[in-house]
């Protein structure tokens, strides 16, 4: 630990992600020297690092001085990637005001809290019918059986995407969010991976469009083949980027919260005794689940303005870099910030961001992740890794794509 | 203290109602309404937290 020097940290290689998985010794380093920091590194763009809970917020809070852009995250340079200030969708994540509250009152009240609860009898009959997969059996890999499972079948759902194209889905969202993954990527370049599942993605949705224009029903594919931004119907583009964006956003989030909150609990044996004995503290576990997985690594804004933050000064053009799961360790914040305590409350993480962007499926991912969550508690008898966890070559969404696990499971009660 | 929401930002989350009942009330449109628009100083505390805690951080709190 006292080795590490801000000079030579790396908190943005990919392949380390996957060797060491988060770096949260460098971003304590960082919070303790500097929360704000100028990050300049060969085979990376220069960017400010923003790694406190409070400057987080703070630029999170300023969309019109922070706007969001074109390029979402940093990753470092790689031959056969696109160029980064192009992007391969236009979506919520890349406008800013007054366009982006426009675009994002489309689809917004099917995802508050009282918008959400009426999926709630849909995703209990998923998860109990997915962890019937696991009876019979002592092995599985966790992330395919279980964790990926839910997520996309409850997004599918509620575009109203038949089951028969579930794996379709899988792949292309996989494709999307992991295409430096030669597991998702192939032999194919990053460029190449992106447009192949933009492509079918675009190909898909554009039929999907097509028939709920001419058969509206009550899912969010009609919502969206049928919904206005300004008076106007959404152009081609922009709507086929949403689509894209609500099947992407949720699916390698909340998988890895649900794998990561597990693997959580194999390593915190007394947490997972806690929780079977005490159900009732499902919601705060979940909470936990989330700040201590922190599926979304970075998101990017730039500065419109010649500013300070944290006593920095920050020039009109500057990358900022803010590290989510940095904030949900902040000293200054959290108690006990290295305990992994499913009883945290207050439990003020910012796992799904603040203020303009705030994570539009935030209470979708904690119905799916509560529900989850008391069944596991509930039906598994026992469970421990039955070989090494393999993780995501990402430095954008933390992902464990397989983890091999042994286990006792109770039958359906 | 004046308590202003704005509603093209809030979704509905209700933190602030957890925060500060009595102060704000989620209504049927999925939206939060300021009950007491100028609390008393006193109440300061639990506003500012509702503030603080609001997701997409559509409360404002004006010192006029
Ligand atoms: C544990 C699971 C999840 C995590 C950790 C997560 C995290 C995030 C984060 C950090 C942001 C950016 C916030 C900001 O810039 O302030 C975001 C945005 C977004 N998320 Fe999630 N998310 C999760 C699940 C979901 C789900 C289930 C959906 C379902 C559709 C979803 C849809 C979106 C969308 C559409 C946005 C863009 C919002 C905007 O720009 O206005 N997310 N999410
Ligand atoms: S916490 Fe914020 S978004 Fe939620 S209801 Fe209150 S004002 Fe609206």
């Amino acid at each position: 630990m006292s080795a590490l020097k801000l000079e030579t940290i790396d908190i943005i290689d990919p392949d380390l992600y996957v060797s060491r998985g988060y770096p949260h010794q460098e971003w304590a380093l960082l919070r303790r020297e500097a929360p704000v920091y100028w990050y300049e590194r060969p085979n990376v763009d220069p960017f400010w690092a923003v790694t406190g809970h409070a400057q987080i917020v703070e630029v999170s809070r300023q969309p019109a001085l922070f706007k969001s852009l074109q390029r979402l995250f940093m990753t470092i340079n790689e031959e056969g990637a696109p160029d980064p200030n192009e992007g391969i969708l236009r979506q919520l994540l890349n406008m800013n005001p007054p366009e982006h509250g426009a675009y994002r009152g489309v689809v917004n009240r099917r995802f508050t809290p009282r918008g959400v609860q009426v999926l709630r009898q849909q995703i209990e009959a998923i998860t109990t019918e997915v962890l019937d997969g696991l009876v019979g059996r002592e092995e599985c890999d966790f992330v395919l059986e279980v964790s990926a499972k839910l997520p996309l079948a409850v997004i599918a759902e509620m575009f109203g995407i038949p089951r028969a194209d579930w794996d379709t889905m899988f792949r292309l969202s996989n494709m999307m969010i992991g295409p430096s993954d030669p597991e998702y990527g192939g032999s194919n370049t990053v460029k190449e991976t992106l447009e192949l599942a933009r492509m079918e993605f675009f190909q898909y949705f554009n039929t999907l469009v097509e028939d709920r224009r001419k058969n509206p029903r009550d899912d969010l594919a009609s919502a969206l083949a049928n919904g206005k931004v300004n008076g106007e119907p959404l152009p081609i583009f922009e709507l086929m980027s949403y689509f894209a964006l609500l099947i992407i956003a949720g699916n390698e989030t909340t998988r890895n919260a649900t794998t990561g909150g597990l693997f959580a609990f194999i390593n915190h044996p007394d947490q997972w005794r806690r929780l079977k004995a005490d159900p009732s503290l499902v919601p705060h576990a979940v909470e936990e689940i989330v700040r201590w997985t922190s599926p979304v690594i970075q998101f990017n804004r730039e500065a419109v303005a010649d500013t300070e933050l944290n006593g920095q000064k920050i020039r009109a053009g500057d990358l900022l870099c803010l590290f989510y799961p940095s904030a949900n360790r902040d000293e200054t914040v959290f108690e006990r910030p290295d305990e992994f305590d499913i009883g945290r409350n207050p439990n003020p993480h910012i796992a799904f961001g603040i203020g303009e962007h705030f994570c539009l499926g935030a209470n979708l991912a904690r119905l799916e992740l509560q529900v989850m969550f008391r069944q596991l508690a509930e039906r598994l008898e026992a469970i421990e890794l039955n070989g090494p966890i393999q993780r995501m070559r990402s430095s954008f969404v933390g992902g464990i794509k397989h983890m091999p696990v042994r286990y006792r499971i109770k039958p359906r009660a | 203290m004046r308590i202003v929401v704005d509603h093209n930002l809030c979704e509905g989350n209700g933190r602030c109602v957890e925060a500060a009942p009595g102060i704000f009330e989620l209504r049927d449109d999925d939206r939060s309404y300021v009950l007491e628009e100028r609390p008393p100083a006193s109440l300061r505390g639990k506003v500012e937290l509702a503030a603080r805690l609001c997701p997409r951080q559509a409360i404002r709190v004006l010192d006029e």
